[in-house]
């Protein structure tokens, strides 16, 4: 299925992909509403935004004791109505993808189908593609980057 | 009232010595008159610190201060301000950075942060929205940058918080402390890091969980998508992605004005191998960019193998790059690398460093500065290991390193000699462009208002050496002939006023100013877009206009006058015998005549005038005038 894919190596922490975000979804700009956060290393220079991978198995969905989680047309969903601000959800997703803001999970929507991070990213990092699952955490890519480029501490 | 959008509209004033704080509000008149960021920060200074207060006293104020723009999609807009009295000048301290401090300010609620007095014990500050923390900071004394900010983030467990940090080197003393961002996103100039350090504090931490309204979002959202198409678009966005501003390392010296061997040669036989060129094709793995950026031209390198393999970090620029290389004679470029991350570690402000170094080794290569004087370092050109260990030293304020804590004036002073090869404007160490290959650049660094640098007006249009375009924009066409001493009065004015709207909007100027994609019609459009605060591009010139001169009279105050607006004796004697640049002087008076009538300043005192204060409503300053 179509997804939101990261190359670590270029993203470039601007955290424009969380202005975007959340102007797009609420005419104000806040990363605290962004579904997506760039999380960052300053000593290494690594960057890497977190955000929906749109997994087949998807634990959080499992978890959620109010069944907020849903799928739509294939898109994984919050319902706000139904959602009770437990956190469950954000402790559940591997790759950190989910957050709580005022007390509802943030999860990304892909804008409906056009993503405004991936059409706003300035280096390309993010892409909006016909992709196979990727597994790589991002914990996982900053230790790949460090080995190959040889960084360490 | 209308609401007024994109300001915080808050500042928040916090005082070390009670361990208390406080907001106040921002007022519509402080918008129009000082846009934001420097220029509030200008005003405020101006109001609260007086002539006479001792840098490192309490009763000196570390203000930071970012604009409008900030904490929005606005391309670049990532930008802060911190002021306070100058340390290393005596003067207005003011220095800029990026990163992602200041849409932090604005995501906590404030336009301006205030830290005033002096704590007891050493602490680190920590504002979350509007909580303020005082937290013991002993465990960190002495730390490093990098350190210091590991630890922070740590110990509050959020590794969202922004942080600014000074070095180990402004806890000692040394009067040309930074104050770090994001570790190496430097606020370097003027000693902004020393003043946070005698206050007893380490860190200034943020968190901000607010947002940020502007006035019309849909207008708003198309010009932000229109900027970024333009500056995707700009002939000098490849060579910025690639290089950053080392792209002009190679351009300077091809120019003949790139400063080697403390400004006694303008072209530097080694450029190649310290170029940006170089750098990109060697050693950078990634690019970075400050918050909101479109163009990220900031890089992380990294050396894999040989003496130096496990070195990484982020950067340089131009400005740290050459003054490690050319500036010093050395062609090594990984070992600039590694003495601009230790001066980063330790807290530095590289290009004083480099000003201090350049001139001891001047003199010790003409023989008026002994071994024995510099307790065994032998200061030839290049010599990197030296420069390492007078690095730590500076740092420690030990043996040699302590002549050269307090910049190349003091230093002089001690030594009783050097005076004359000192290259600095109003004691601040002048930056990596030799002005005789760039006279309106030399003006800007004469009179600007922080002493000797070139962000106050970095007057690019005089390398179109173009006349066509200095009569156009300012109908004399020598203006932009960068050789050329006419019409710099004028083009020096222009620029001063756009760099001090840049400045105070807090955009990045290399980007909307030296790719002029926001000139003041725009800004004017970008600022009612933002705030809804309607004003005419005449009158964003003129509040432009307004901050220099309040920053002026600042100087004033402290005793400034024509006789303190005169570059280094070499640049209006001594012509470059090679390159580009050679066979010229500065015309010091002429320009200087030219740029106080353009300024309406007394052109014998070089003060600005009672009537052209009135007329920038700066009237409660005439008293101010000697």
């Amino acid at each position: 299925m179509k997804r939101v894919t990261v190359e670590a190596e270029r993203c470039a922490g601007c955290r424009q992909c969380e202005m975007v975000c959340s102007f797009h979804h609420t005419k104000t700009f806040s990363p605290e509403s962004s579904r997506v956060t760039v999380i960052k290393d300053d000593r290494l220079g690594l960057d890497y935004p977190l955000m929906c991978r749109q997994c087949s198995d998807c634990p959080p969905m499992d978890a959620c004791p109010a069944q907020a989680i849903t799928r739509e047309e294939g898109i994984i969903m919050v319902d706000w109505q139904a959602c009770i601000g437990c956190g469950v959800c954000v402790e559940e997703c591997r790759y950190g993808a989910v957050k709580l803001h005022d007390d509802k999970a943030l999860v990304c929507d892909l804008c409906g189908g056009e993503p405004q991070c991936v059409a706003r990213c300035p280096t390309g990092a993010l892409s909006y593609t016909e992709s196979p699952e990727f597994t790589e955490t991002p914990w996982e890519a900053f230790d790949r980057l460090k080995e190959e480029w040889g960084m360490h501490g | 009232m209308a609401r007024i959008y994109g300001y915080a509209g808050s500042l928040l004033r916090i005082d070390l010595t009670n361990q208390a704080y406080e907001t106040e509000r921002i007022t519509e008149a402080e918008m129009r008159g000082y846009l934001g960021g420097r220029g509030f920060n200008a005003k405020r200074l101006y109001d609260e610190v007086d002539a006479g207060v001792d840098p490192l006293s309490p009763g000196n104020k570390l203000i930071f201060g970012t604009g409008p723009l900030v904490g929005t999609m606005f391309p670049t807009a990532s930008r802060f301000n911190v002021s306070a009295k100058s340390p290393h000048t005596g003067i207005l301290g003011d220095s800029n950075a990026g990163g992602h401090f200041a849409p932090e300010m604005k995501f906590a609620g404030y336009d301006q942060i205030i830290l005033e007095g002096l704590s007891a014990s050493p602490i680190y500050v920590y504002v979350e929205d509007n909580h303020v923390d005082f937290r013991d900071a002993s465990s960190i004394k002495g730390s490093t940058v990098f350190e210091a900010d590991g630890f922070i983030k740590g110990e509050l467990g959020d590794r969202r918080v922004q942080t600014v940090i000074c070095g180990p080197a402004a806890e000692k003393g040394v009067k040309y402390g930074g104050l770090f961002a994001n570790q190496v996103r430097v606020a370097s100039r003027t000693g902004m890091g020393t003043v946070m350090a005698s206050k007893n504090v380490k860190a200034l931490a943020l968190r901000g969980t607010g947002l940020v309204e502007v006035a019309e979002p849909d207008g708003f959202e198309r010009m932000t998508l229109k900027l970024e198409k333009e500056i995707r678009a700009h002939e000098q966005y490849p060579g910025r992605m690639r290089m950053g501003t080392t792209r002009i390392l190679m351009m300077a010296n091809e120019a003949g004005f790139l400063p080697t061997r403390n400004y006694t040669s303008g072209v530097y036989e080694d450029a190649h191998m310290v170029s940006g060129e170089r750098l990109a094709e060697e050693y950078n793995v990634k690019n970075r960019g400050c918050f909101a950026c479109t163009i990220p031209c900031s890089r992380v390198y990294s050396i894999k193998e040989g003496p130096n393999k496990g070195l990484h970090g982020e950067g340089p620029e131009y400005e740290a790059l050459g003054s490690f290389t050319s500036r010093i004679g050395n062609n090594d470029l990984e070992l600039a690398l590694k003495a601009i991350d230790l001066c980063n570690q330790l807290g530095l402000d590289v290009l004083t460093v480099a000003g201090c170094v350049g001139w001891a080794m001047e003199l010790y290569e003409a023989g008026e500065l002994t071994a024995e004087e510099t307790g065994g370092l032998e200061l030839t050109w290049g010599n990197m290991e030296a420069l390492q260990e007078l690095i730590r030293l500076i740092a420690e304020r030990e043996g040699f390193g302590d002549v050269l804590a307090d910049g190349s004036v003091e230093a002089a002073k001690r030594l009783g000699r050097g005076m004359d090869r000192t290259i600095q404007v109003k004691g601040m160490d002048l930056i990596m462009a030799d002005p005789r290959g760039l006279k309106g650049f030399g003006l800007g660094y004469a009179v600007a208002s922080r002493g000797g640098d070139h962000l106050r007006s970095e007057p690019f249009l005089e390398l179109s050496d173009d006349p066509e375009i200095g009569e156009r924009m300012f109908g004399v066409p020598e203006s932009t002939l960068r050789l050329a001493d006419r019409g710099k009065g004028r083009l020096v004015s222009y620029f001063e006023d756009w760099n001090a709207v840049i400045d105070s909007l807090e955009p990045c100027k290399n980007i909307m100013q030296n790719m002029m994609l926001l000139p003041f019609e725009r800004a004017a459009e970008a600022l009612e877009l933002t705030t809804g605060l309607r004003v005419t591009p005449e009158e964003m010139r003129e509040a432009g206009e307004r901050i220099i001169t309040l920053e002026r009279m600042y100087g004033v105050r402290e005793g400034v006058s024509r006789a303190d607006d005169r570059l280094p004796s070499r640049f209006m004697e001594s012509p470059l015998r090679e390159g580009a640049s050679s066979g010229t002087v500065v015309d010091m008076d002429l320009m200087l005549d030219e740029y106080y009538a353009e300024r309406g300043w007394d052109p014998e005192t070089g003060h600005p005038t009672p009537e052209t204060l009135l007329r920038l409503g700066l009237g409660s300053a005439v008293k101010d005038l000697p």
